[in-house]
């Protein structure tokens, strides 16, 4: 029996669960919040904070505020402030202000009876408790959109409104609000909307280069040195910043592609690992999509795809790819098309998303063109090129 | 108030339970408690009282929530802990 061989050093840092403790290019935003909530380990009994961290799925918001929420907690057991972190997603507790509270004073009291009182109380609960164990919370509400729904303003008022109803104890609860879209808040009235609205941390979309830093990061904390090549690192990034700029997406990519490096024996994780993760994730290949192709575009997809099979590389020049063409048109008994109608092939190809082409300045000479395979598997691809141009013989 | 015997106290097989079950969740509610001895809520509000009484446990009012819990401060609690330790760790051996 073989020994067992990993690209992995340890992959639950790849979990989507896990919060690295370097957040890349999200260092100013984490700074901050922190700057936010400085009065927390100074005077917290004097002031409550409300938050809102908004931006797209990936954009980092929940791993922002649980870093946050990390060292927030670190930093009050230094200085002895009774501090929690409570990070909540709403969706999970199906937007519901009675599960949500029940998951805060689960904290404090793990047995806590589920039922037997409405959320209001529960609220009132929750103060005493803090209250007795002078303690504060931040309150963190994931996917605060799926309260919003649920409960409608109400739900939000209560929980912003609170300290006016103990106008002369102690400040206890202060909120962080993660959602994607700023629109939900319109929902909600006017008080509890300029309440919310004063601290807004908006994520913008990571770039092409910022998702390479921020993958490359976790591959050293994943991965077995040299286990992943700079030009894989950057196909996951691009695939990622085609999803809209989603690391997560990313990351979940890089950890799929590590166990298709595993599953082939391989000691790094090459580029025909990516695309057999990003096809496995998203149906990256329509078999209709192929069939609508010319013959000189199957042939020369059909070129490629040989070329991907064999070269670990994750893009070729054009004219590697423009030389295996001919050859694969001798093998089918035809010319090849001149370069200039391939250069048009090439394009459309890349417009329905099989292919991609990257124009590229080379020193002096001018420029010359990359093509890469982002999403589907060469051996895939030739597969299905194959069976697709048998039919055509026939 | 008058302490009660110890064979008093301990002659409850259901009183054992509560401490045994205490000792085990940390705190309970009423329900949460008689739910797990298999008992109805006056049942398990009656021995509860008879060792609240003798300081073995305590109870804490959250609105309308009585959280019951050992009491730490009691000697007779720290007997009690000892004594369900060394017995289940005995048993284990």
């Amino acid at each position: 029996m073989s020994h067992y061989r990993s690209v992995f050093k340890d992959e639950t840092r790849l979990d989507i669960n896990y919060i690295p403790y370097a957040l890349p290019h999200r260092e100013s935003e984490l700074r901050l919040l922190k700057e936010f909530f400085s009065f927390a380990l100074q005077s917290p009994e004097k002031m409550t904070q409300r938050v809102i961290i908004t931006g797209d799925v990936g954009t980092g918001k929940t791993a922002l505020s649980q870093r946050f929420g990390t060292e927030i907690a670190h930093e009050a057991t230094k200085k002895s402030v009774n501090l929690y972190y409570v990070h909540v997603n709403c969706r999970e507790y199906r937007g519901s202000l009675f599960l949500i509270l029940q998951h805060a004073v689960s904290v404090f009291h793990p047995n806590f009876p589920k039922r037997g009182y409405a959320a209001e109380e529960l609220l009132g609960m929750l103060m005493q408790m803090l209250d007795e164990e002078n303690a504060h919370i931040i309150l963190t509400l994931d996917e605060f959109e799926s309260l919003v729904e649920n409960e409608g303003g109400e739900a939000v008022y209560k929980l912003t409104r609170l300290h006016e109803t103990r106008p002369s104890k102690p400040q206890r609860l202060s909120l962080i609000c993660i959602l994607r879209d700023l629109k939900i808040i319109e929902r909600l009235d006017a008080s509890t909307r300029s309440s919310l609205q004063s601290n807004i941390i908006n994520l913008q979309k990571y770039s092409k280069q910022q998702l390479v830093d921020i993958l490359a990061a976790r591959a050293v904390l994943a991965f077995k040195p040299s286990a992943v090549p700079e030009d894989t690192l950057e196909m996951i990034a691009e695939n990622a910043f085609s999803e809209n700029g989603n690391a997560r997406f990313g990351i979940e990519l890089l950890w799929r592609a590590g166990k298709y490096a595993n599953a082939d024996e391989l000691d790094t994780v090459t580029a025909e690992c990516v695309r057999k993760a990003v096809s496995s994730i998203v149906p990256a290949m329509r078999r209709s999509d192929l069939e609508n192709l010319n013959l000189h575009e199957k042939l020369f997809l059909l070129g490629v795809a040989r070329i991907f099979k064999q070269n670990k590389n994750a893009s070729v020049t054009l004219a590697e790819a423009e030389q295996t063409y001919a050859v694969v048109c001798e093998e089918f008994n035809t010319s090849p098309v001149s370069h200039t109608q391939l250069w048009k092939y090439l394009r459309s190809l890349s417009a329905i998303g099989i292919l991609k082409a990257d124009v590229i300045a080379t020193g002096t000479r001018g420029r010359s063109t990359n093509v890469s395979l982002p999403r589907i598997p060469a051996s895939e691809l030739e597969k299905e090129l194959d069976n697709l141009l048998e039919d055509e013989k026939t | 108030m008058i302490a009660m015997d110890l064979e008093d106290i301990f002659s409850s097989r259901l009183r054992m339970k509560t401490l045994k079950l205490l000792d085990k969740m940390h705190e309970l509610n009423v329900s949460g408690i008689a739910h797990r001895l298999g008992v109805n809520y006056g049942v398990a509000t009656k021995h509860l009282k008879v060792l609240e009484e003798e300081g073995i446990i305590q109870h804490k009012m959250f609105g309308r929530i009585r959280l019951y819990r050992l009491n730490e401060n009691s000697p007779k609690t720290k007997a009690v802990q000892n004594l369900i330790e060394v017995w289940e760790h005995a048993n284990k051996q």
